[in-house]
C-alpha cells in the first residue's frame, strides 16, 4: 500500500512572507555594522594613518567593555526597566578585584574572581527584588544601589584603591593566540553566547514577554518577578566582568572607572534599534550600536578640533543615526517600493 | 590640578552620589551639638570628590597632621565633602562660617564663583587657605604650586628630549579649567617657538589614568608616528596605551603618579625609547597650607593673606629613586609597586617642609607614630600674580611663562 499523497493543487503553497519582507532587526544590525565600516574607510580623508587594521584593532579593544556592560544594559530595557548602576557595579568589581587577588595572586586567588562577579549578581538581586516586590521604579532604585555600592567602595578603600592587576587579567586584555588578540576571541565568545541565551533560550523568550506586557506573560504563566530579578542580576554581572576586563586593561583601578559607560550602554542599546520601552530588540544590534559609538569616538578623536565641537558632532550624529535607524523610516522607505 | 574627572557622559551617578554625601557629612558635621571641647580651635577641611588618589592623599595628609601632637590636643577638624559643583561647595563654606569656623582649609573648585562666600567669611574672620587650586578673591591665602611653571618646563624638557622635532600629543586636564589653562598656555609658548615641533592631536584626559589611555589610544591609531607626549595628570595613562600599540616608547613628560616615575626608571623602557620628567602638582601642598594655617590661627606666625607658592617637583628620568622605607629618605622618591597603587601620587612628602609625615599618613589619614609637629622655615615664597588664577584684575608679569628648570635650546 503505498502512502497517501496529497494532489500538490490542494496543499498551501510555501509560505514565503518571512523571505519576502526584511526584518527591521536585520536592517539595524547590518546597517550599524555598515556604517562602522564606512566610518573606518571614510577616516582616511582624516588622517592617513585610520582606516588601517590598526584602527580596527583599537576601536575592537574599546568597544569591547561598552559592548559587554551594554548586554546586561539591553537585558534590563528589555525587560522594561533602566540599570544606573552600571557605573558603579563596574568600580566595585574593578576595586574588589585589585585588593583581594591583586598581581601576585595564586590559583586561589584566581578563584576569588568568580566570587566578585557573585557579590554583583547580588547586588542586581537586591535591585531587581526592589522593583519587582516592593515596586520601586526602576531608574531609582538602580541610582540608589548604585549610590550606595559607590560610597560603599570609596569607604572599602578609603579614597585610594590597592593593587594592580591579577596576570590572568592583563593576559586577557594584551594576550595573543595564534597572532589573534585574546580581547578578540573573548568578545566573539561572549556575543555569542549572550545572542544566544538572549534570542534562542526560553529565558530569553521569557525576557521578550515581560518586556511586551508582564501583565500578559503573567497570564501566560511566566514567571514575571524570577524574569526580572535575573534580567537585573544578569546587568549586574556583566558590569562586573566590565570591570575586570578594565582592570586588565588599565593594569589597576579608579573609583571613577566606571564612569563613562553608563550613558554610552543606554545608547548603544538604543542606537542598536531597541525600544527604550522594552520588549523588542537584539543583541547583535546593541554590539552594532556600541561598535558605531566607539568607532565615532576615535575618528572625531582624530580630527583635531575644540573638544566643544567634537561633543557637539558626537551628539548629532547619534541623533541622526537613530532617526534613520529607527522602524518607521524602513516602513516608509520600503512603501516608497510597491511590491 | 583638580583633579575631579567630570566625566562627558557618566558623571550622573557619582554627581548624586557626592551630592548625597555632601547632604549627610554636612548634616552630621554642622548640625550636631557643639563639640565636647570649646576650647579646640575649629578648622573645617572642604573638598570636592573624594574618589581619587590625589583628592584622598591630599585630605588624608591633613587629617594625619590634625592629629599629630600637639595640633591633637588643639585643634578639631571636620571634613565636609561637598562634590565638583561651585554652588554645593558655596552651601558648605556658608553652614561652615555660621557654625562658626575659626580657619577652612580647602580644595576650592572654581577660581572665581566661591569669591562671594569666601569674602562674607573673611568678614567675619575665618581664614581661608586654598590649596592646589586657587581663588582669586585676595582675603583668602592661596597655597600653589600652579604659578611655579610645569606647563612651559615640562614642555622644554620634551622640546630637548626630541632634540627640537617632532609630532607631538598633548593629553589636557578638564576643558575650560583655569588650571589647565594655564598649563597648556604655559607649554604652548614653549612648542611655538621650535617651528620642528608639530601638535598633530590634542584632547582632554580629566586628569584620570583610565581616560588618558583611551584618549592617547585614540590619537594612536591616527598618528602611530608619533614622537612624544606633553601630559598632565594621568600620564601613567599615555604610557599604557603606548605599551598596547607594541613595543616603541617615545618620550613622555607628566605628573607624580607612581606608576610614571617607575616607568621612566625601567630599564627595558628606556631601551624602547622611553625619557622623561615627572612634575606637576603635589598633595604634600595641603600639608603645608594647613601647617601655615595653624601657625597663624595658634598666633605664632604673622601672615597677612596672600598668593604662596609651593615648589614644583622636579624629577627627570635619571633622578627616579626608589624608596626603602616610609618616607622620601635620601634622595628617593618613588615607591615600590606592591607597596602603593600605580595611580598613587607620589610628592605626597617634602622632608623639609612636613617631615612628620610617612606613606601611612597618605594612605590611611593617620598621624606617624612618635611624630611631633615641627615648626615651618620663616620665609614663605610670595607666587606672581596670574589673572584669573590667584588675582583679578591683575597682570601677569613679563616672564609669566620663563623656563626655570631646564635649559632653553636654539630652535634650528
Amino acid at each position: 500500500m503505498t502512502p497517501a499523497t496529497l494532489d500538490p493543487a490542494l496543499s498551501a503553497s510555501k509560505d514565503e512572507r518571512r523571505v519576502t519582507r526584511v526584518r527591521p532587526e536585520l536592517v539595524t544590525v547590518l546597517s550599524t555594522f555598515a556604517l562602522s565600516a564606512l566610518l573606518i574607510v571614510a577616516s582616511r580623508f582624516v588622517s592617513p594613518a585610520l582606516g588601517s587594521w590598526g584602527q580596527a584593532a583599537t576601536v575592537v579593544s574599546l568597544s569591547s567593555f561598552l559592548i559587554v556592560a551594554a548586554f546586561g544594559q539591553g537585558l534590563v530595557i528589555l525587560v522594561g526597566g533602566l540599570d544606573l548602576s552600571v557605573a558603579s557595579l563596574i568600580t566595585l568589581s574593578a576595586v574588589l578585584c585589585t585588593t583581594w587577588v591583586g598581581p601576585e595572586a595564586g590559583a586561589a586567588g584566581i578563584l576569588l574572581i568568580p566570587a566578585i562577579l557573585v557579590v554583583c549578581a547580588l547586588i542586581g538581586a537586591v535591585s531587581g527584588l526592589g522593583i519587582t516586590v516592593l515596586g520601586i521604579p526602576p531608574f531609582i532604585m538602580t541610582m540608589a544601589t548604585g549610590i550606595i555600592v559607590a560610597a560603599g567602595a570609596l569607604g572599602y578603600t578609603s579614597g585610594t584603591p590597592r593593587g594592580s592587576a591579577p596576570a590572568p587579567l592583563l593576559a586577557l586584555m594584551k594576550g595573543e593566540v595564534a597572532g589573534i588578540p585574546l580581547l578578540l576571541i573573548f568578545t566573539a565568545a561572549f556575543v555569542i553566547a549572550a545572542a544566544v541565551l538572549q534570542q534562542a533560550t526560553g529565558f530569553g523568550r521569557r525576557l521578550y514577554a515581560v518586556g511586551a506586557s508582564a501583565r500578559a506573560a503573567f497570564v501566560a504563566g511566566v514567571p514575571v518577578t524570577r524574569t526580572v530579578v535575573a534580567a537585573y542580576m544578569l546587568s549586574a554581572t556583566a558590569s562586573g566582568v566590565a570591570g575586570l576586563m578594565l582592570v586588565g586593561y588599565s593594569d589597576g583601578a579608579t573609583l571613577r572607572m566606571g564612569d563613562s559607560y553608563l550613558l554610552p550602554t543606554i545608547a548603544a542599546v538604543v542606537v542598536g534599534g531597541s525600544s527604550i520601552l522594552g520588549g523588542s530588540g537584539s543583541f547583535v544590534a546593541t554590539v552594532g550600536g556600541a561598535v558605531l559609538l566607539t568607532t565615532l569616538g576615535t575618528v572625531i578623536a582624530a580630527l583635531g578640533i575644540g573638544q566643544g565641537w567634537r561633543t557637539v558632532i558626537e551628539g548629532s550624529i547619534i541623533l541622526i543615526a537613530l532617526l534613520l535607524l529607527r522602524e518607521n523610516t524602513f516602513a516608509r522607505i520600503r512603501s516608497w517600493f510597491p511590491r | 590640578m583638580g583633579t575631579w574627572k567630570t566625566g562627558r557622559a557618566g558623571a550622573l551617578t557619582t554627581t548624586l552620589t557626592t551630592a548625597l554625601m555632601a547632604a549627610l557629612v554636612g548634616t552630621a558635621a554642622l548640625g550636631g551639638p557643639a563639640a565636647a571641647d570649646e576650647k579646640k580651635i575649629k578648622v573645617y577641611l572642604s573638598l570636592s570628590y573624594s574618589g581619587n588618589a590625589w583628592q584622598s592623599e591630599a585630605a588624608n595628609v591633613v587629617k594625619a597632621l590634625a592629629a599629630t601632637p600637639p595640633y591633637d590636643k588643639l585643634v578639631e577638624l571636620k571634613e565636609v565633602i561637598s562634590g565638583t559643583d561651585p554652588q554645593a561647595q558655596i552651601s558648605a563654606y556658608e553652614s561652615m562660617i555660621d557654625a562658626g569656623a575659626q580657619g577652612i582649609i580647602s580644595f576650592p573648585v572654581s577660581a572665581t564663583a566661591l569669591n562671594r562666600v569666601v569674602k562674607r567669611g573673611c568678614s567675619k574672620g575665618v581664614k581661608f587657605f586654598m590649596y592646589d587650586a586657587t581663588v582669586t578673591e585676595p582675603c583668602a591665602y592661596n597655597v600653589s604650586y600652579v604659578t611655579a611653571g610645569f606647563g612651559e618646563n615640562s614642555a622644554q624638557a620634551l622640546v630637548n628630549a626630541l632634540g627640537g622635532k617632532g609630532k607631538i600629543f598633548l593629553s589636557r586636564g578638564v576643558p575650560g579649567n583655569s588650571v589647565d589653562k594655564r598649563h597648556t598656555d604655559g607649554a604652548m609658548s614653549v612648542f611655538k617657538k621650535y617651528p620642528g615641533i608639530q601638535v598633530v592631536s590634542e584632547y582632554y584626559s580629566f586628569w584620570d589614568d583610565r581616560t588618558t589611555q583611551q584618549e592617547t589610544g585614540k590619537a594612536l591609531a591616527a598618528h602611530p608616528d608619533v614622537d612624544g607626549i606633553w601630559a598632565q595628570a594621568g600620564e601613567y595613562g599615555a604610557i599604557q596605551a603606548l605599551k598596547d600599540k607594541g613595543s616603541k616608547l617615545v618620550p613622555v613628560t607628566g605628573e607624580n603618579s607612581n606608576g610614571f616615575r617607575l616607568a621612566l626608571m625601567d630599564p627595558a623602557a628606556k631601551q624602547a625609547g622611553l625619557t622623561g620628567v615627572s612634575a606637576g602638582s603635589p598633595p604634600a601642598t595641603a600639608g603645608y597650607a594647613f601647617k601655615l594655617m595653624m601657625e597663624v590661627l595658634t598666633a605664632k606666625r604673622k601672615l597677612e593673606p596672600q598668593n604662596i607658592e609651593y615648589p614644583l617637583p622636579w624629577v627627570p628620568a635619571d633622578q627616579v629613586k626608589v624608596c626603602k622605607g616610609q618616607k622620601f629618605e635620601d634622595g628617593c622618591n618613588a615607591f615600590p609597586p606592591n607597596v602603593v597603587p600605580n595611580s598613587f601620587v607620589t610628592e605626597v612628602f617634602n622632608p623639609e617642609l612636613l617631615p612628620e609625615l610617612s606613606l601611612q599618613s597618605a594612605l590611611e589619614g593617620k598621624p606617624t607614630p612618635g611624630a611631633t609637629i615641627q615648626p615651618l622655615p620663616a620665609e614663605v615664597k610670595r607666587a606672581p600674580d596670574s589673572p584669573g588664577i590667584n588675582c583679578q584684575p591683575c597682570k601677569a608679569p613679563a616672564d609669566e611663562y620663563k623656563v626655570t628648570k631646564v635649559e632653553v635650546k636654539p630652535a634650528r
